[in-house]
């Protein structure tokens, strides 16, 4: 059995707003996004840093939401694949995972668009290897990979879908 | 756990210790930690204490000639700082192979050393740099600090020279010749999101034509990230020859004790260092 402990109350960023909760402090940032701020788009697939599906930014980082406290991150900027639509717009990156069928059940899409998006903050030109490696940390199981690299790489080219 | 703290100072981050209540952990990048405690490997700390807020915990300084590291430093932060690429680049060379972008976001060198998996991948490339640790307790509420070479911090799987209420602060690195070139290789069954199943580093100063320096390391091959003194024995002060080199070879495969598991074998990790060190020492003497 649980023993229940006593919420603690913090407050950080999130997409831009500014967000005050009241969690367990065994609570993970998993859990404060998913059942507290209801932003479901960031997946619980395996709870120990393996999978990726989890993957937000946090001040800028790219992380695993289940392997940070939520109480870690008092303070701190986070940004989550709800975050990413421009005026009701798909993310440029967002659209070209679409165009290019790097989405099946999309499980791992979130996850895998964040450590994308992470990568093209800090390097908009990455080359294919590069985009390979920002994504070690993000699991598959549907689309062989090669078609998510296509989408990354679309956007690393300067070739939006829009365009 | 019933109390999260975040202290911003050594001298608070201590003092926090004896009077915590219950279980007390120290906590950094959580990396090791957490999925222990959500997946019930291991009992939730009832106190955790939070070390990523002290200042002088992070970030990379030359000091006189030194490189000091703070314990709290993010692999990627290892990975792509300018003075340790430069001046101990086998360091971030081990920090960029750790799992995967969101990992090394978190974990951090001092919780790799400390957590002292036989595996940890920052240990070899430490060892070869003959790095020190400085470590930090509270005595009669004031700050105490010694220092303990890498290849003593080692004590078993689990374990390190740690005393119950001490903080790993630092870690420090001579800065090399030249001359002295540092390699170090981890094997797994895929290229990324690998534990070691065995890992090796060479360190070489061979000008002259002669082995005038050199340091051995393995990881995932004993209790403790190993430092290779049969092997450097064998090879110094001499040319670098396919007898010298077997020797190496031999010397190594005897002075590990790798066990069987989930990852490997023993006669497997036995043979896989032989291999590594061998290639390790042919590519040294042809380049
Ligand atoms: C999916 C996954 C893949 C991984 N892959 C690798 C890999 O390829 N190679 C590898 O080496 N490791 C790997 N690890 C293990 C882990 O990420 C690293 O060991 C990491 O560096 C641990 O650092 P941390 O800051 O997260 O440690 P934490 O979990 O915060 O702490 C680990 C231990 O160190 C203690 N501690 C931390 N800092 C201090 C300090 N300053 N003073 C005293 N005690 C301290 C803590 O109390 C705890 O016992 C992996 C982990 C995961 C989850
Ligand atoms: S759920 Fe976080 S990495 Fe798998
Ligand atoms: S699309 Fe199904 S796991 Fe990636």
């Amino acid at each position: 059995m649980q023993e229940t402990l006593e919420t603690v109350p913090f407050s950080c960023v999130v997409n831009g707003e500014p967000v005050t909760l009241a969690v367990s402090p065994r609570a993970t940032l998993l859990d404060a996004l998913r059942d507290k701020l209801e932003l479901t788009g960031s997946k619980y697939g395996c709870g120990e840093g393996e999978c990726g599906a989890c993957t937000v930014l946090l001040n800028g980082k790219p992380v695993n939401a289940c392997l940070v406290l939520a109480l870690e991150c008092s303070g701190t900027d986070i940004l989550t694949i709800e975050g990413l639509r421009e005026n009701g717009n798909l993310h440029p990156l967002q659209q070209a995972f679409v165009d290019h069928g790097a989405i099946q059940c999309g499980f791992c899409s979130p996850g895998m668009i964040m450590a994308a998006y992470a990568l093209l903050e800090s390097n908009p030109t990455p080359t294919k290897q590069q985009i390979e490696r920002s994504l070690e940390g993000n699991l598959c199981r549907c689309t062989g990979y090669r078609k998510i690299v296509d989408a990354v790489q679309s956007l690393a080219d300067g070739v939006t879908s829009h365009a | 756990m019933l109390a999260y703290h975040r202290p911003t100072t050594t001298e608070e981050a201590l003092a926090l210790l004896p009077n915590a209540t219950g279980t007390v952990s120290l906590y950094a990048g959580g990396t090791d930690l957490l999925p222990r405690w959500t997946r019930g490997i291991v009992p939730w700390a009832q106190t955790v204490v939070d070390l990523k807020r002290v200042h002088e915990l992070r970030g990379v300084a030359r000091d006189n000639g030194e490189i000091c590291i703070g314990a709290c430093t993010a692999m990627s932060d290892i990975e792509s700082n300018a003075t340790i690429r430069e001046h101990a680049p086998v360091l971030a060379e081990a920090a960029a192979r750790i799992a995967c972008s969101q990992i090394r976001s978190r974990g951090t060198i001092g919780g790799n050393l400390c957590n002292a998996s036989p595996a940890a991948d920052t240990a070899v490339p430490l060892i070869l740099l003959d790095a020190t640790l400085e470590l930090a307790r509270l005595e009669n509420d004031k700050v105490e600090r010694r220092t303990v070479p890498i290849v003593e911090f080692f004590k078993g799987p689990g374990s390190t020279a740690l005393a119950s209420a001490e903080i790993l602060t630092h870690i420090r690195v001579a800065s090399r010749p030249s001359t002295w070139l540092a390699k170090w290789d981890k094997f797994g069954t895929r290229p990324s999101m690998e534990i070691a199943v065995a890992s090796v580093g060479l360190a070489l100063d061979l000008s002259n034509a002669k082995v005038q320096d050199v340091r051995i390391g393995y990881g995932s091959v004993a209790p403790t990230p190993l430092r290779g003194r049969a092997a450097e024995e064998v090879l110094k002060a001499k040319p670098l020859t396919e007898e010298s080199m077997n020797q190496a070879v031999d010397a190594a495969k005897a002075e590990i004790s790798p066990i069987s598991d989930v990852r490997a074998s023993e006669s497997y990790r036995r043979q896989l260092v032989g291999v590594m060190l061998r290639r390790m020492l042919e590519r040294a003497r042809n380049s």
